[in-house]
């Protein structure tokens, strides 16, 4: 059969070739790029085996313990060059990436090893992970639990035997306790005697401000000096609880063996969760595997942020989106409103459209430099002269803080919301708002009845297009007021409950700041695709929220194309 | 009879209903159109109309597309305001009152006159909501006066037996004709003077355009009606007295039997044969 490419081209086929070629391309990316951040974050929760091997080098054999993390093939020449002995006529050697931990007994918590010089390998049942707050991981045999610098129980096999499993059951009792007494502890340090200093900073700046102004009323200083002392007076009484907790808790050690033969003291109360890896069945690892998530969502980062949750970023990002929409919906709304139905059409508003519509386009850094310029130092500032002087030189709002980062990701948004609104309003059929008017409403009248309602399914797609862009968003917010670590939530118990002060932590610059702040890349680098994946799901979540909300509009107000 | 002679477009037995000997000059007037000119820009629309609409009666407009009649119907509820460089001279009375007096509030002028157009506009609302528009921007509020009006108007307008079941459904799940309906019931519920009604037949299946013609039939005990038509046998069929316009002209104007059958007029006499237009 004769094939005309004439013809082929004529009949469409490779515009829809080239159609569909563009889509497959779009859905790959993002799959891959999801698919990628998924799998790398969330597989770190996973409790992994800990392998067990003799590693020669040189001369010398020693055994080394620990979870493989990974493996590459290295071409012979590179590690020629490094001085690795490498057998004659092979091109690459597998090389493998090992997380031993014990970074307080060894060097490093990460080591690589070549493939071929690791022997014997083996999974012993009874090796011990533990999780502790400080110096990451520790693997190694549990030996001898301690009370009071006394031994308790003390066992020195390596096999799953009766007698370890009794050491083995002692030790997670004891563990028990201590993160029972733990989570007393953090009570009382956390929010009673939190919400006192809280309670005694206002007393302070109470007392401050009584001097700014000179007075001279001796009975609201004797007011303040009684308040101040019964603070304090609960405080002692706190104090003193605590110091028994503490006692209680640095009660317990136990003894291990690490992987060179050595036996070391640990306190218990160093350590969050201990288990045995090797021992465990796939339903274990499942509520292990469960149990580390949620801690990963619900709990506050731990060693320069390379450890345990990130619940406040979590918080913050979703708190600074939400004020963020709570600021720019009305503002471009309005402004849109005017632009569209009242101003008189002509050159001015030509203009002023296309300036919104390049404020669009301006670098976001540009945005975050001006709101510190204009919102933190010259606003923030001025509030603070009038409202908070008793504060200074501490600034209140005159330093970055949710507020000021909300407001300037509502001035890089609002563009987006006038020009969907705008749009929106313009897509309302003349012959209703005639209507309307043909019953003697105004035309404000006809704007707030059924104009707006009828245009909120566009108000909500700028809304949503204002989410994604502000939740992504972390160059400005470094200067505006998202920091590393955050000592408490912006939000809380104490009056006023909503502090719009105060400095707050995102996922986006929680990324950056872990992938490439960290002293400790190895450890970090899951944590910061799990925290990328985890910052698409809360804008996915969002936006979701938001389109489920216009949705619900447009199904109200359907039947407009008329 | 000589009509028989010429080919009538019409059906000339429609005329043959009711109370046929109509004459202007016994009406009461409602709406007086005092040389009326008006312009979009440079272009002149209407080159000055005089007229005079009769109360309780059913006044048609005819004649070709881009004759003015729209526009015309436009002015007498001030809609043409909201067009970008209209301008209007002359002057329309209301009762006596120069609607185009500048301390006239535009709003109040259009609760007294008011207005159904070409294309059902129902608000996304509930059928009840719907009638209620015009009386709660009225700042009527009692739930029962509401209540009797929705139930009077949607009556007044042949709806309540059909929706009375769904009143709080909403409007935009009714069939065309049954939303011309509701925007009339919406129309009449703030009680207006005069009805002014654009091509309100237009955009509608038989069915629904001969229960309007139905409903016009009833409304003009209570209402003063115009009602712009392009279709000749609707006018010929509802309405009292017709007006033929040309190119922003008034041609000629009297009861409608007298217009149909003896045209005084050439042009009118034309258009009705179906000569052009």
């Amino acid at each position: 059969m004769r094939y005309s490419v004439n013809e082929w081209t004529k009949s469409g086929s490779p515009w829809v070739w080239l159609n569909a070629g563009a889509v497959a391309i779009c859905v790959i990316m993002v799959v891959g790029l999801l698919g990628l951040i998924a799998a790398r974050g969330l597989a770190h929760f996973w409790p992994a085996d800990v392998m067990q091997a003799t590693y020669t080098q040189g001369e010398q054999d020693s055994r080394i313990m620990g979870e493989l993390v990974q493996q590459e093939m290295v071409p012979a020449d590179q590690l020629r060059g490094a001085g690795v002995e490498v057998p004659e006529g092979v091109e690459t050697m597998r090389r493998d990436l090992l997380k031993v931990g014990n970074r307080d007994f060894g060097a490093a918590d990460f080591v690589w090893a070549m493939d071929n010089l690791i022997t014997d390998k083996a999974y012993p049942e009874m090796v011990m992970v533990a999780e502790r707050l400080e110096w990451g991981n520790f693997y190694g045999y549990l030996r001898e639990v301690r009370e009071s610098g006394e031994t308790v129980i003390r066992h020195d096999g390596y096999a799953k035997s009766d007698e370890y499993l009794d050491l083995w059951t002692e030790f997670q009792q004891r563990l028990d306790r201590v993160l029972e007494i733990r989570e007393q502890i953090l009570d009382i340090e956390k929010h009673k005697i939190g919400s006192i200093n809280y309670a005694l900073e206002r007393l302070r700046l109470q007392e401050r401000s009584l001097e700014l102004e000179q007075s001279t009323d001796a009975q609201a200083y004797a007011e303040i000096e009684t308040q101040r002392a019964e603070l304090n007076a609960d405080y002692e009484v706190l104090q003193q609880e605590l110091i028994d907790l503490y006692t209680q808790i640095n009660r317990d050690s136990f003894v291990a063996e690490i992987a060179d033969g050595r036996e070391v003291q640990i306190d218990v109360a160093k350590v969050v969760r201990a288990f045995q890896p090797n021992d465990m069945g796939t339903s274990d690892k499942l509520l292990h595997y469960g149990a580390k998530l949620w801690e990963f969502l619900s709990d506050e980062p731990r060693e320069a942020n390379t450890e345990g949750g990130i619940f406040p970023a979590i918080f913050g990002t979703v708190m600074m989106v939400i004020l963020m929409s709570v600021l720019v919906t009305p503002f471009g709304v309005i402004a849109a409103v005017y632009l569209r139905e009242y101003a008189k059409q002509g050159f001015i508003t030509r203009l002023i459209r296309i300036a919104v519509n390049n404020l669009a386009g301006v670098p976001s850094i540009v945005y975050g430099v001006f709101g510190l310029g204009f919102f933190v130092y010259f606003l923030g500032g001025s509030i603070d002269d009038l409202f908070f002087a008793e504060a200074k030189p501490a600034p209140t709002f005159g330093t970055g803080g949710l507020m000021w980062a909300s407001i300037t990701l509502a001035l890089l948004t609002v563009p987006v919301v006038i020009v969907a609104t705008e749009e929106g309003l313009a897509r309302i059929p003349r012959s209703v708002r005639e209507g309307s008017l043909a019953l003697g409403a105004t035309k404000f009248e006809t704007l707030m009845k059924v104009v707006l309602p009828m245009a909120s399914p566009a108000m909500m797609t700028g809304v949503i297009l204002a989410i994604a862009r502000a939740a992504g968003e972390v160059a400005p917010l470094m200067l505006v007021g998202v920091v590393k670590l955050a000592p408490s939530l912006p939000l809380d118990g104490n009056y006023p409950f909503l502090h719009l002060d105060q400095k707050f932590m995102h996922l986006g610059f929680h990324i950056y700041d872990v992938g490439f702040q960290s002293p400790n890349v190895e450890a970090a680098r899951p944590l910061v695709y799990a925290t990328a994946f985890l910052l698409v799901v809360v804008i996915a979540l969002l936006n979701f929220s938001a389109i489920a909300i216009r949705n619900h509009l447009r199904e109200k107000y359907k039947a407009l194309e008329m | 009879m000589t009509s028989e002679a010429k080919t009538h477009a019409i059906d000339i037995a429609a005329l043959q209903r009711g109370d046929r000997n109509l004459n202007l000059g016994d009406e009461q007037i409602t709406l007086q159109v005092k040389d009326l000119r008006l312009s979009y820009g440079d272009k002149e629309a209407l080159h000055g109309i005089n007229m005079d609409i009769p109360q309780n009666r059913v006044t048609a407009f005819i004649g070709p597309s881009g004759c003015g009649k729209s526009t015309l119907l436009r002015c007498f509820n001030r809609m043409n305001d909201l067009v970008d460089g209209c301008n209007i001279n002359g002057q329309i009375l209301l009762d006596g009152d120069n609607i185009y007096d500048r301390t006239v509030n535009v709003a109040d002028l259009r609760r007294r006159v008011g207005m159904v157009f070409q294309k059902p506009n129902p608000f996304p609302k509930s059928i009840y909501e719907n009638v209620a528009y015009g009386l709660r921007i009225q700042g009527i509020n009692k739930k029962r006066v509401i209540d009797e009006t929705v139930e009077w108007a949607l009556r007044s307008a042949a709806l309540w037996d059909e929706v009375k079941d769904r009143l709080h459904e909403s409007a935009l799940g009714m069939s065309g004709g049954q939303q011309q309906r509701l925007v009339i019931a919406r129309t009449v519920a703030v009680k207006p003077e005069v009805l002014l009604l654009d091509e309100p037949a237009s955009a509608l299946d038989p069915i629904s355009t001969l229960k309007i013609e139905e409903l016009i039939h009833e409304l003009k005990k209570d209402f003063t009606i115009v009602i712009v038509t392009h279709n000749m046998q609707q006018a010929a069929r509802v309405s009292d007295y017709t007006a033929f316009m040309y190119m922003g002209d008034l041609i000629e104007f009297g009861a409608t039997d007298a217009l149909f059958t003896k045209p005084e007029k050439k042009q009118t006499e034309d258009y009705i044969t179906g000569r052009y237009g």
